[in-house]
């Protein structure tokens, strides 16, 4: 493979482009799902493939194929060359990529157990146990889930003399009960919606207390088809690690990305309320939030050696104290914030896609105190658990987030079960209200697995980690009004 | 991938499975983009993609394998790590065994020029768009995409050719073609899109100069309060809300498992009498495949006819356990989702949008929906913010920009609730029309 994305970059070069960099790409996965005693699916899979991006008279051409003969390559050099010149009749400015050293580095994720020498039988009988579980508890209607592993190895080759060859492997899964009457369906998820991912192998599978959880959560899923509705109005609540990650997702993540921040999301995704003047001068949230750009975390989704556009990963805050002071960035778009070299956030989804800004982890640091702690200091909140859905407008103010469950806590205690919780609101007003965050003991890295941007869309992963934390008079029950 | 080569591949993998019962799903194609911003092109992109997937049956058992390398000893690879899982799972007691040979009905949908069209001609047509904005002194953004083959929106793959150890084979080629405009002025936008299987329906500077009218009306918008009002939902509205809709409602599976709100309803009326909703492969705007990932033939279904629930659509699991035939709507065995509504036709009137505008003493026009999610699943309640273009009606005519809007509406509630309709046309992989409806719930403001 490597040989393959060297010959593309020299065919890039000996057609003009000026830069061309090359990712020969092989992904290995297995998903494997069970549905109310059965298989639900189970699909081994493998892709492999080049992508070559080249400028060409300062524009960007980008070609994929897995037409990997010698011709193949060639023809999708030639070809990502052709689009580039093509770019360039309606350019305003020359990309310039901000300096980074060539490395020559190879890169792997740790794991203790390789999840693909791990027996399929083995992983069947796990999922199958969990299955059994769900469906001792009555009124349990589907009984569902998952285990998925995956493996990337990739080489990035770049006409400045990087090479680098990265392997990650990562492991994750989950489960969910759902309960139907004639007028309502719910559902509890576990350990978070969408399953729970991590960059690690098998162990980590292992280290998950699936099957223990399996009946308190089916029951849960039932309780809540007669559970009280979630009381609309202004309330303190609090939230949960894995739904507090999905906010951290939405509203810090997708507008501090800088390539919607200029407007180059502006026909799908959006742009950003976070313009450039507001960068080290914007109060985002309370003093005590702290969020943190991380592609160097220990076993995240977006844990590299270096990104797409061959930086090495970093490190550094996006919100500091409650003042917003930083932007996911690129080589192409590091000068427009001042930086000299590039955050090293561009990634891309596979071979067949070209690299563009993608969150890497991005974290809540955590305060003190336990959940217990904080239920203590609350006489009356709602606690909301799981993610159930989820919409924030293209700008990142207006968001409305809908949990599993939440209990009405009075005097800290959790004293009722109540469906269809949903709060909406401002982003900065939101995390201005932020009034206590969990200690380290709380704190959880959180996984997403399905974060859609770009046109052609692309998938993305990245971790978020949070511990629970309280937000005072949000508006709660949007949706069941009246 | 032309038919005979397809056949060709697909006959050559039965064979080396060597009287498995096998199933082989070819999928992919070419796909390029020009993407443009700051009235500029900012990325430019063409792929190359195709995916082979083998499924073994052996008896109640089944396991499948999934690649790109299409080479003799690549499929082969595939058929034995298929088999390999097949023999090492628990049987599935409904599994069916796998169909025999199909009729399937021919669609013109591959057009050539659009096959070939490359980025030249494609920077033609966005300089044409740009030319507009950079006019107006608006910032242009937008794509304009072209397809051949079965790669979709986001990189995810339906089949192309399906064939099988019974003598099934099914081949559906299509290409199509896509143009999406917004124009900015700060936080005011307007936008406008088209999409067809022939590039030559593309007229971007038109496009362009829609998106550009609507981000000029857009300035200066002024607040109003959130609650229930009168909305004209333009096409792309409409469709963003009824595919929700299919899919949390119109697959069998979710009807059986009390999950839709079709669920115990099949023969009552559930929308307003002027609703009748179809999954058409065969209607002229779609030009989609005929057949399933099951290799079976779709067959056009009527889910609401005016207004009455009459049937959802079915996969071959779903189907038996009705006693009734497969539509044709599902996807590839095994699966936890059931059959998918795919080709969603919600029949239309007369006349334009204008004419709707005209009918509104006071109201709301929005040009299209975002980031719509499901907050009840049964009533179909759905959120999401109005988008690129949201308007004032007053006395019929649309008077001012609007500052935009959350709403939470449940999209049956809506369409028991429409008094008219423009005619259809296709917006976002749907037929539909533009709608007046009343009582819409807009439920939060933003800041823009």
């Amino acid at each position: 493979m490597k040989d393959l994305a060297r010959l593309a970059l020299d065919t890039a070069a000996a057609r003009g482009a000026h830069y061309a960099d090359s990712r020969a790409v092989e992904v290995t996965r297995e998903d494997i799902q069970v549905k109310n005693g059965e298989v639900g699916g189970l699909d081994l899979s493998e892709s492999a493939g080049l992508g070559v991006r080249v400028l060409v008279g300062g524009a960007w051409g980008f070609a994929a194929t897995d037409d990997l003969t010698k011709d193949g390559v060639e023809r999708c050099a030639a070809q990502a060359v052709a689009i580039g010149r093509a770019s360039a009749s309606l350019t305003h400015e020359n990309v310039r990529l901000a300096p980074e050293p060539a490395h020559h580095s190879v890169y792997a994720s740790k794991f203790a157990v390789d999840p693909f020498k791990v027996p399929l039988e083995r992983k069947l009988d796990l999922l199958f146990r969990i299955d059994a579980e769900m469906r001792t508890v009555k009124g349990v209607r589907n009984a569902e889930s998952s285990l998925t592993f995956q493996r990337r190895r990739q080489f990035f080759l770049s006409t400045e003399g990087s090479d680098i060859e990265q392997t990650i492997t990562r492991s994750g899964g989950g489960f969910a009960s759902t309960a139907v009457s004639d007028d309502d369906v719910q559902r509890r998820s576990f350990p978070q919606a969408e399953g729970f991912h991590q960059s690690l192998g098998y162990e980590f599978i292992e280290s998950i207390p699936f099957v223990e959880n399996a009946r308190r959560i089916a029951e849960e899923s039932v309780a809540l088809l007669t559970a009280a509705q979630c009381p609309a109005g202004e309330h303190d609540i609090i939230l949960e690690g894995s739904q507090l990650a999905l906010q951290i997702h939405e509203s810090v993540g997708h507008p501090t990305e800088l390539d919607r921040v200029l407007g180059m999301e502006a026909n799908y995704a959006g742009t950003s309320f976070l313009t450039l003047e507001k960068q080290g001068k914007l109060g985002f949230g309370s003093k005590i939030v702290n969020l943190v750009a991380d592609a160097t975390l220990p076993d995240g989704l977006a844990t590299f050696g270096f990104d797409d556009d061959g930086v090495q990963a970093q490190r550094w805050h996006i919100v500091k104290d409650g003042l917003f002071v930083g932007y996911l960035t690129s080589r192409e778009l590091a000068h427009r914030v001042g930086d000299g070299r590039s955050r090293g956030c561009v990634r891309s989804d596979g071979w067949h896609h070209i690299p563009m800004i993608r969150m890497v982890n991005l974290s809540l640091m955590p305060g003190s105190g336990s959940l217990e702690d904080l239920l203590q200091d609350s006489d009356k909140a709602l606690l909301m658990e799981t993610n159930r859905s989820w919409s924030i407008d293209q700008l990142r103010y207006n968001f409305q987030f809908k949990t599993e469950l939440a209990w009405e806590i009075r005097k800290g205690k959790r004293v009722r079960l109540l469906k269809n919780p949903t709060y909406q609101g401002i982003t900065t007003q939101f995390w201005n209200s932020c009034d206590f965050i969990c200690g380290p003991e709380e704190w959880k890295p959180w996984g997403v697995t399905n974060c859609g941007k770009g046109q052609p869309g692309q998938v993305g992963e990245m971790t978020h980690g949070a511990a629970p934390a309280r937000f005072r008079k949000v508006q709660v029950g949007a949706g069941y009004e009246d | 991938m032309r038919r005979d080569e397809a056949k060709s591949l697909l006959d050559g993998a039965i064979a080396a499975a060597g009287g498995e019962e096998v199933e082989i799903i070819l999928g992919g194609g070419t796909a390029a983009l020009t993407r443009f911003a700051n009235n500029e092109i900012t990325q430019n992109v063409a792929e190359r993609r195709y995916v082979l997937s083998v499924r073994i049956v052996q008896g109640k058992r089944t396991g499948r394998a999934t690649g790109n390398d299409l080479s003799r000893a690549g499929i082969k690879r595939l058929i034995d790590q298929a088999s390999a899982a097949t023999r090492l799972q628990p049987e599935i007691a409904d599994l069916l065994p796998l169909p025999g040979k199909q009729e399937h009905r021919e669609i013109d949908a591959l057009d050539p020029g659009t096959e070939t069209l490359g980025p030249e001609a494609r920077a033609s047509e966005v300089g044409h768009a740009v030319g507009r904005c950079r006019k107006a002194g608006l910032a242009g953004a937008g794509i304009y995409e072209v397809r051949s083959g079965t790669i979709g929106d986001y990189g995810e793959i339906s089949p192309l050719a399906i064939a099988n150890s019974r003598g099934l084979f099914a081949y559906h080629a299509g290409t199509s073609a896509a143009f999406r405009v917004s124009a900015l002025d700060g936080a005011a936008s307007g936008w406008a899109g088209h999409e067809s299987h022939r590039a030559q329906d593309i007229d971007g500077d038109a496009l362009s100069g829609l998106a550009v009218e609507k981000a000029l009306r857009s300035r200066d918008p002024k607040s109003w309060e959130p609650g229930r009002y009168t909305v004209v939902l333009e096409p792309a509205a409409v469709a963003d809300l009824i595919q929700d809709m299919a899919w949390i409602s119109f697959g069998a599976l979710l009807v059986q498992e009390g999950r839709s709100f079709l669920s115990g309803k099949i023969g009552e009326k559930v929308m307003g009498e002027n609703i009748t909703l179809r999954d058409d492969p065969f209607h002229p705007l779609h030009r989609g495949a005929p057949f399933d990932a099951e290799g079976m033939p779709t067959v056009p279904t009527t889910i609401i006819d005016h207004g009455v629930a009459k049937s959802a659509v079915y996969d071959r699991q779903t189907a038996a356990k009705e006693g009734r035939e497969s539509t044709g709507h599902g996807l590839p065995v095994p699966n936890t989702y059931g059959p998918l509504a795919r080709h969603l036709v919600l029949e239309g009137s007369q006349g334009s949008v204008a004419d709707l505008i005209g009918r509104v003493d006071r109201g709301l026009l929005v040009t299209r929906v975002w980031y719509t999610n499901v907050v009840d699943p049964k009533s179909v309640t759905l959120t999401g913010m109005t988008r690129d273009g949201l308007f004032a009606i007053e006395k019929g005519k649309v008077t001012h920009g609007v500052r935009n809007f959350r709403f939470n509406q449940s999209v049956i509630q809506m369409l028991r609730d429409v008094e008219a309709m423009s005619a259809a046309v296709r917006s976002g992989g749907v037929v539909c029309p533009g709608i007046l409806a009343h009582g819409f719930q807009m439920s939060s403001a933003t800041q823009f």
